[in-house]
């Protein structure tokens, strides 16, 4: 930020002498800021995969492309190449019928009352209930001994089960259950026990207590194979009056997280579920083109080096992960630095290759889906239209308009022996103050291509306040020094397209997994800096207002402790939030510059 | 930045419906330059590969940098590499084998100075031995051992031959060659093999063998090496300065407390520079002779900074770096317009301390130094 004066004045002194001879640097920046301008634009709606915004922005790139040169990859006479997915899911009238044996039935609908998972099959389930607790199984190998369905006889039924997990087990116990509380995770076992369908109930005891699940946007839809809905406490009331228990004291039972309390069928009705699910089915479009090398390289195995970045963001914001705040909700979010910029950056490089001899292919791509979940990269590697194993190494470029102090993290460097020292070699021209991240397995197009084993690089210069947020616009793009992370990838390319030895793929094993989503329904108000390697957490802001600033804790500080776990990265963070009660104070060790101090963090329910 | 991290992590600490954000208004470009931006501009990092790298200095035209690097996966241990700024080329110079530290350029002259252990027989078996250490997974602290076989050399660039200057047992290293090309001065701990050692000397040696280094002296050719100093506790860092004089650090007695000093090469008209009861070390004069830079833990054991104190060490030094950890080993660039640095500020792989460069502001340097108060006895 601290340069932000001085790109003003560099910007200003480009334009006016933009008719005298400028020099390279001047040229493309000034082509760089156009593009990245271009494409954040209003007109192009916030590009949203499968949208008409996304389209344009497809149709610009590729005039870009033909201007530049660059042909349809071989064989092919379009730069686009499409790619269905699930654009989102709604609920289509799910229903729930309890009959009485005794006769009498009771029907609910209407979204608030009963509403489908959003990965349920559309598939009507009939069958007696069967109440699972919190449907929780901790796999044999984890010697843990939790099964919520120990002595359950559930085949052909409908069983019931609690949202989340033990409320008051202890922090251990709690640890463990919360990676299988996942809901996705309670229906596959209880499909696997042979259940018809599964019912979920929020306890009176929990965050969100009675209501309904949010249909989450998820484009991992795939059948699950099961009827499976949320109810409301309302819809409930009838299957918890069969059973002939309150609601509230069987989940003070489970709520103690003793693997002996059992689960028990409830006698007397018979439950129809009717789950209706409405998948919409979309098209996004990779643009993928190629440079042919010039005078190729004889007799190597890997004639082709890639760059790529994705060039689509959130639309308006509506369909998942805006950051936006009421006031500017359904706003264009414009994504500029995420990511016209990676994309800017990606034609600045196919330009400047353009006019040089390559003994390598390039290939140049620009993948749409992204903010979906790596869609367009995952369809490119998993249908390749070049064998990847002719790729000498994959380059991406995701947010990284946003030098600050002259800092730039690129990530996934363990993915070849090879890297460091051609990072190195470019550096010294580029002049960078370089962080590296070995870890490949990184929330951008750069994990579609590690795991098909490719040696890859992302390079990003650092969440920022206005992440996934329409504020996120042309004007606070670093141009002068987003030109330079093109050239520092250059110097990269150039010794790849040069050398006859490419990088030699190594496969970094992945940290411990995550904890399950479950953890997730607290909200701490810490905004993590992602691009840091510091040891513990080192926050990058908080929300105002929010537990953490409350708790006195600001940007810059370094969480090592909370609640008793240390903290070592953003994954131990994510595994200790999920230990957190929500409206308990947690003990939290920080340091801010040297000085270690310590404070009382109360989470808040999220929303 | 997709939505996975969204749903995993950021929705989860950061989602916030009603929030104003105002950081974006702050009018940050404002400001005058703080902390290391006082004096460090445009810093950017210099060598990637490898476990560690440091003790970069200057080819006299500027336009190379030698250093010590590990990044030989079969050799564990620090070898030189020359850095060309203007291909981004390196490229190793010392015989890949054994142990070696502290280059330095001799000026008008193709040749490269450094400490080096590769003519022990048993340097291919250490090598082996902390091979197989760090493959047990085990770490240990860093520690450098003053290895007694290192000896130091003169790399000819041109033919690749290396000329053997010193022969003593124990170690020779840290040196520097004088303006002129003619002289080097170096630091060696032969003090502790030349002569019986008393018991109270044997025992001191097998604690730390660096309290017997003193500062010597010879020609280029490593002919009439001469003492400079005789004093217990480690010397060594040594360099000459523009104006004829020599400028290293000096070890307490205790080994913990070091100072920066100068002396005429005869030895005589011994001065201390730095006083601040704390590890002061690694001094370096900048090209236009008013100052020394220098690194000290002054702020906390582990936590060296970057300082600089007037030449004649009338003043309480200034502080120029302030990153946590180690930033230390300044060397300014011959044009006095950079420094060259050794920082783990980076974190992750190479972590350990690799090399940086940056602008360096010699103006206000000048004005730091000029508005320092007068040189503070520490308390003891």
């Amino acid at each position: 930020m601290a340069n932000t004066k001085h790109v003003v004045v560099a910007i200003a002194v480009s334009c006016l002498f933009a008719s005298a001879p400028a020099s390279s640097q001047t040229a493309t920046s000034s082509r760089t800021r156009t593009q990245v301008e271009t494409l954040a634009s209003d007109k192009f709606e916030g590009r949203l995969t499968g949208s008409p915004g996304e389209k344009l922005a497809a149709d610009y790139i590729i005039s870009e492309l033909k201007r530049i040169g660059a042909k349809p990859l071989p064989g092919m006479t379009d730069f686009r190449m499409p790619f269905t997915f699930t654009a989102g899911s709604k609920d289509g009238g799910t229903t729930l019928t309890v009959t009485k044996d005794a006769g009498g039935a009771q029907t609910f609908t209407g979204a608030a009352t009963v509403q489908a998972l959003s990965f349920s099959d559309t598939v009507e389930a009939t069958g007696r209930v069967v109440f699972a607790g919190y449907g929780l199984v901790v796999p044999e190998a984890q010697n843990f001994g939790y099964d919520s369905y120990a002595g359950l006889e559930v085949k052909d039924k409908i069983v019931v089960v609690f949202r989340y997990f033990p409320e008051d087990a202890d922090q251990k116990t709690r640890a463990i259950l919360a990676r299988y509380a996942d809901l996705r995770y309670k229906a596959q076992a209880a499909r696997q026990r042979g259940a018809k369908g599964m019912i979920v109930i929020t306890g009176p005891n929990s965050p969100n207590a009675g209501t309904v699940v949010p249909m989450s946007f998820d484009t991992a839809i795939a059948g699950s194979g099961i009827a499976a809905a949320s109810v409301s406490g309302e819809a409930f009331a009838p299957i918890m009056a069969a059973a002939g228990k309150s609601l509230d004291a069987v989940q003070k039972e489970f709520d103690s997280g003793n693997p002996h309390v059992a689960g028990f069928a409830i006698p007397g009705i018979t439950v129809t579920l009717k789950a209706n699910v409405i998948r919409q089915q979309q098209t996004g479009n990779n643009v993928v083109a190629y440079l042919p090398a010039t005078t190729p390289l004889t007799g190597v195995v890997k004639p082709w080096v890639a760059v790529g970045a994705h060039y689509d963001h959130l639309g308006r914001g509506t369909t998942g992960g805006s950051l936006a705040g009421k006031e500017e909700a359904n706003a264009i979010h414009h994504g500029a630095d995420d990511n016209a910029s990676g994309t800017a950056t990606t034609l600045a490089i196919a330009e400047a290759f353009s006019t040089q001899p390559r003994k390598r292919n390039l290939l140049v791509a620009f993948w749409s889906g992204e903010e979906l979940g790596l869609l367009g990269s995952a369809a490119f590697v998993a249908k390749p239209p070049v064998p990847l194993d002719a790729l000498a190494g994959y380059l991406n470029f995701d947010m990284v308009g946003r030098v600050a102090d002259n800092k730039l993290t690129v990530q996934a460097t363990g993915t070849s022996a090879m890297w460091p020292k051609l990072l190195e070699q470019a550096n010294i021209a580029a002049g960078f103050d370089l962080v590296l991240q070995e870890d490949p397995y990184q929330p951008t197009d750069v994990g579609s291509f590690n795991t098909a084993s490719v040696a890859c690089l992302t390079f990003f210069t650092g969440a920022h306040q206005e992440y996934h947020k329409p504020s996120d616009t042309a004007d606070k793009i670093n141009y002068e020094d987003l030109v330079r992370v093109g050239e520092l990838a250059s110097g990269v390319i150039k010794r790849l397209m040069d050398s006859p030895e490419a990088p030699l793929f190594t496969k970094v094993e992945q940290k411990t997994e995550t904890g399950g989503r479950a953890g997730l329904r607290l909200f701490t108000g810490t905004i993590p800096d992602y691009a840091s390697d510091v040891k513990g957490l080192l926050l990058g802001g908080v929300i105002g207002g929010g537990p953490a600033e409350l708790a006195g804790l600001a940007k810059g500080d370094v969480v090592i402790e909370i609640a008793g776990q240390s903290i070592t990265n953003i994954y131990d963070y994510t595994f200790a939030l999920e230990l957190l009660k929500i409206g308990q104070p947690a003990k939290v060790i920080y340091m801010r510059g040297t000085e270690k101090r310590e404070t009382s963090l109360t989470p808040a329910a999220r929303k | 930045m997709p939505d996975v991290l969204t749903k995993r992590v950021i929705a989860a600490v950061s989602l916030c419906s009603a929030a104003v954000f105002l950081w974006a208004a702050v009018p940050v470009a404002t400001q005058a330059p703080t902390g290391e931006r006082t004096f460090l501009s445009r810093v950017r990092r210099l060598t990637v590969e490898g476990k560690r790298a440091g003790e970069g200095y200057w080819a006299p035209d500027g336009k190379r940098l030698v250093f010590q690097s590990e990044r030989d996966p079969a050799n564990p241990f620090y070898q030189i590499f020359v850095l060309d700024f203007a291909t981004g080329d390196t490229k190793r110079v010392s015989p890949g084998m054994g142990k070696t530290t502290c280059a330095f350029f001799r000026p008008g002259s193709d040749e490269i100075m450094f400490g080096s252990t590769h003519l022990d027989p048993k340097s291919l078996q250490y090598q082996k031995d902390e091979l197989d250490f760090r493959a047990s997974g085990k770490e240990r602290r860093y520690a450098w051992d003053y290895d007694p076989e290192m000896d130091i050399f003169a790399y000819s660039e041109k033919t690749g031959a290396m000329k053997q200057l010193t022969t003593a047992k124990g170690y020779d290293a840290e040196g520097g060659y004088s303006p002129d090309g003619q002289w080097i001065v170096f630091s060696s701990m032969r003090d502790a093999y030349n002569r019986t050692l008393s018991p109270a000397e044997q025992k001191q040696l097998a604690l730390d063998a660096s309290f017997f280094a003193e500062v010597y002296i010879m020609k280029a050719d490593g002919t009439e090496q001469k003492r400079l100093t005789d004093w217990a506790g480690y010397d060594g860092g040594t360099f000459f300065t523009k104006d004829g004089r020599i400028v290293w650090r000096h070890f307490e007695e205790n080994g913990l407390i070091a100072n920066v000093w100068t002396m005429k090469p005869d030895g005589t008209d011994k001065k201390q520079i730095t006083d601040f009861a704390a590890m002061s070390w690694a001094p370096y004069e900048h090209p236009s002779g008013e100052y020394f830079v220098f690194a000290s833990n002054k702020l906390g054991f582990e936590n060296f900074e970057v300082f600089m104190v007037d030449k004649a060490g009338t003043k309480e030094p200034v502080q120029i770096t302030y990153t946590p950890g180690f930033d230390g080993l300044p060397v300014p660039s011959p044009d006095g317009t950079q420094m060259a640095f050794t920082s783990a500020r980076a974190g992750g792989p190479g972590s350990a301390g690799q090399i940086y460069l940056a602008q360096w502001n010699h103006e206000a340097a000048m004005a730091a130094l000029k508005a320092a108060g007068p040189r503070q006895t520490p308390k003891r």
